[in-house]
């Protein structure tokens, strides 16, 4: 096995598939370096499982160049497939098989194959292992379905929306369990529509809509590179709305929403000592104050003019 | 990567998963037993394997007699003594299966025949036998009972030696011709539907993406084919077994051509049937699109095979229909296998009949068969 740490293990460019009328997936391009957790963000309909299919050798692209793992994934899908491990998004398992035949079963598909043992822990599925699969719950399913993309020990791992329908626990075990992965060198490339996610394990994003990659950099520099203000909220008051603040010194823009109200500012400091100045001359004090930074949900909003889950 | 392993643990897990749906189980198993063990002793008839037959003694002789002690030592036949009009008013209610008719003359004209003079011509007396033609195991039982009879006691009564003596197996197997027809219809059917009802499942996998999941490992795809094809022939030879068990134990059927034979046509079949199964889940997109075309594909096919009545009774616009259906050739080429059956067509020509449906659906199914 040629491990050359300089080569991305993926490289996509100029990537194109289309359903009939639906272009799906519309001159696509970005790299996926080695030991990397990179992800695809998007809302339902971007394109992300098209390419991410492609990648996989599930789909053959109509245009445009895919490498994995160095290899052109279009013409040589069955060389890739022993190499990198995969979980779908809705796959369910054989309903009658445990657990453990399941995972035995795939181990049967690989030269190389994980211990049992080892893949059960690591999804925490320890006491289910006897369980038919019809029986697990949609988290426990999923989960299952996450080591079965582990069975092979592989060098690259596509999650295509791993936690979708795991309570908060599960979804914290499988950012650890991804995190342990990239530190025993594994590359990942983890598609998903919380930000939360993507903000907390991912190296690198792109940003995907309508089949286009808008995006692609760490998330820091995403948000930094287009929001340098801060966003002070607090809760909403009568007589201190939007447009009443929006003259305040340093607020950039001021909006409101879901009962806060928002005012992006240049320098935090002067902008709430203004604002607790004009409110202790109305009497009043602010609820809930606070600042934070832009997040990627802020990015996504502006490139896409549209709310990453709806 | 060794390509047996795979193919093993895939048909052993395709073995457990069937054997713990209990629904599939149902259906593939229990079923075909239920049927044949339904069907079995319908067309068997509730008497068990004895004919009720009216007597009707029009002549009275002590030769009438004599005649009615040698159909009364016939263990399949019980005779009812009556007139002939109390007799058919029986039959019409369905409590005889038959008339014998003794008319009067018989006494006489043995007493001729006893003095030499029996040469002459055709028979002196008639006797008449009356059957219902639609049930037609009994009627076709009795007639030849009757016709056994009278050669033997034809020899008898003219006094001559007896140059044929009765040939109980044909009697034997005669009386066994309702199970004996039914067990190798009923295995053809049976195999059938677990070939055709294949679809199901295989569409159910497509559907939940299984298909997909797998297409994203190293398996062969012909191994995922295979193991699929592997299991239904061990459940077909399954079922084989148990009906062909059943036939034997408890209607006593014998199954008199080569057990190689058999199988071999067992295994023909399931393939065939397996092929059409890949057809139809090639052209279903949903688990119930692809439940109703197998059963509109199934139920005409069960009926019009011949599977529960041979095809000489179906009405004259059903029989080409029934010409085309792959199940009236498997169903027939069973027949002159296990139970020696009047071919409908030489068994080289079932064989070929079921060689070329397999191959086209092959095609029909490798060409458009998908796997998500």
């Amino acid at each position: 096995m040629n491990v050359q740490t300089d080569v991305p293990v993926i490289e996509v460019a100029g990537l194109h598939k289309r359903y009939g009328e639906v272009h799906a997936v519309d001159g696509v391009s970005f790299d996926v370096r080695r030991g990397e957790i990179f992800g695809l963000l998007g809302p339902n309909g971007a394109g992300k499982t098209t390419t991410v299919e492609i990648l996989e050798g599930l789909r053959k692209p109509d245009d445009g160049t895919v490498r994995v793992l160095g290899i052109d994934a279009a013409h040589h899908a069955d060389r890739i497939k022993e190499r990198v491990g995969v979980q779908l998004q809705t796959a369910a398992l054989y309903p009658y098989l445990t657990v453990e035949e399941v995972l035995d079963l795939f181990r049967s598909f690989y030269a190389h194959s994980r211990p049992l043992d080892w893949l059960i822990d690591a999804v925490d599925l320890g006491e289910r292992r006897r369980a038919q699969t019809r029986h697990l719950s949609g988290g426990q399913r999923q989960r299952l379905s996450v080591a079965l993309a582990l069975v092979n020990e592989p060098e690259l791992v596509f999650l295509d929306e791993p936690t979708t329908g795991m309570d908060p626990q599960a979804r914290r075990s499988l950012w650890d369990l991804v995190l342990r992965l990239r530190e025993q060198g594994a590359s990942i490339l983890l598609t998903t529509h919380y930000m939360e996610e993507a903000e907390q394990l991912c190296d690198r994003v792109a940003i995907m809509d309508h089949g286009h990659v808008l995006e692609a950099d760490t998330v820091d520099t995403l948000v930094s590179r287009r929001f340098k203000e801060r966003a002070v909220h607090f809760d909403t008051l009568p007589g201190f709305g939007p447009a009443d603040l929006e003259a305040l010194p340093e607020v950039r823009r001021a909006v409101a929403e879901n009962g806060e109200t928002v005012l992006y500012t240049a320098d935090v400091g002067t902008t709430i000592g203004a604002l607790l100045e004009r409110m202790g001359q109305a009497g009043v004090e602010p609820q809930n104050l606070g600042i934070r930074k832009a997040t990627l949900e802020d990015v996504f909003l502006d490139l896409t003019g549209r709310a990453l889950r709806e | 990567m060794n390509a047996i392993r795979p193919l093993v643990v895939l048909t052993r897990a395709n073995i457990v998963s069937f054997l713990r749906d209990r629904t599939a189980l149902f259906w593939t198993l229990a079923f075909p037993v239920i049927f044949i063990l339904l069907f079995g002793a319908i067309f068997s008839g509730n008497s068990g394997t004895t004919y009720k037959v009216g007597w009707v003694d029009e002549d009275g002789t002590p030769a009438s007699a004599a005649l009615r002690v040698t159909f009364a030592a016939v263990p399949l036949l019980e005779l009812e003594d009556g007139t002939l009009d109390a007799s058919r008013e029986a039959m019409q209610s369905g409590t005889l299966q038959g008339i014998i008719v003794v008319p009067q003359g018989l006494g006489a004209a043995t007493q001729v025949a006893g003095a030499g003079g029996g040469a002459s011509g055709g028979p002196a007396v008639t006797i008449e036998v009356y059957t219902d033609p639609s049930q037609q195991t009994s009627s076709a039982t009795i007639q030849q009972i009757v016709s056994q009879v009278v050669a033997t006691a034809n020899v008898a009564l003219t006094g001559s030696s007896p140059m044929l003596g009765v040939d109980s197996r044909t009697l034997q197997t005669q009386d066994l011709t309702a199970a004996a027809f039914l067990v190798p219809g009923i295995l053809g059917m049976a195999l059938m539907q677990l070939g055709v009802f294949g679809a199901v499942p295989l569409v159910a996998q497509r559907e939940k993406l299984i298909l997909k999941r797998l297409g994203a490992t190293p398996l062969p795809r012909w191994t995922l084919v295979g193991s699929n094809v592997v299991l239904r022939l061990l459940i077909g030879l399954v079922q084989a077994v148990l009906i062909v068990g059943i036939g034997i134990a408890v209607f006593g059927v014998q199954i008199l051509g080569s057990l190689l034979a058999m199988i071999a046509l067992v295994v023909l079949g399931a393939l065939a049937f397996i092929a059409i199964g890949y057809v139809v889940a090639a052209f279903a997109r949903t688990e119930e699109a692809a439940n109703g075309i197998v059963q509109v594909i199934q139920f005409p096919m069960m009926f019009l095979s011949g599977v529960f009545f041979p095809l000489e009774l179906m009405p004259a616009v059903l029989k080409p229909v029934a010409v085309i259906l792959p199940l009236t050739y498997l169903g027939d080429a069973l027949r002159q296998v296990m139970v020696d059956g009047t071919p409908l067509v030489p068994l080289p020509v079932d064989v070929l009949v079921l060689t070329g449906w397999f191959v086209v659906c092959l095609f029909i199914a490798a060409r458009y068969f998908r796997w998500e």
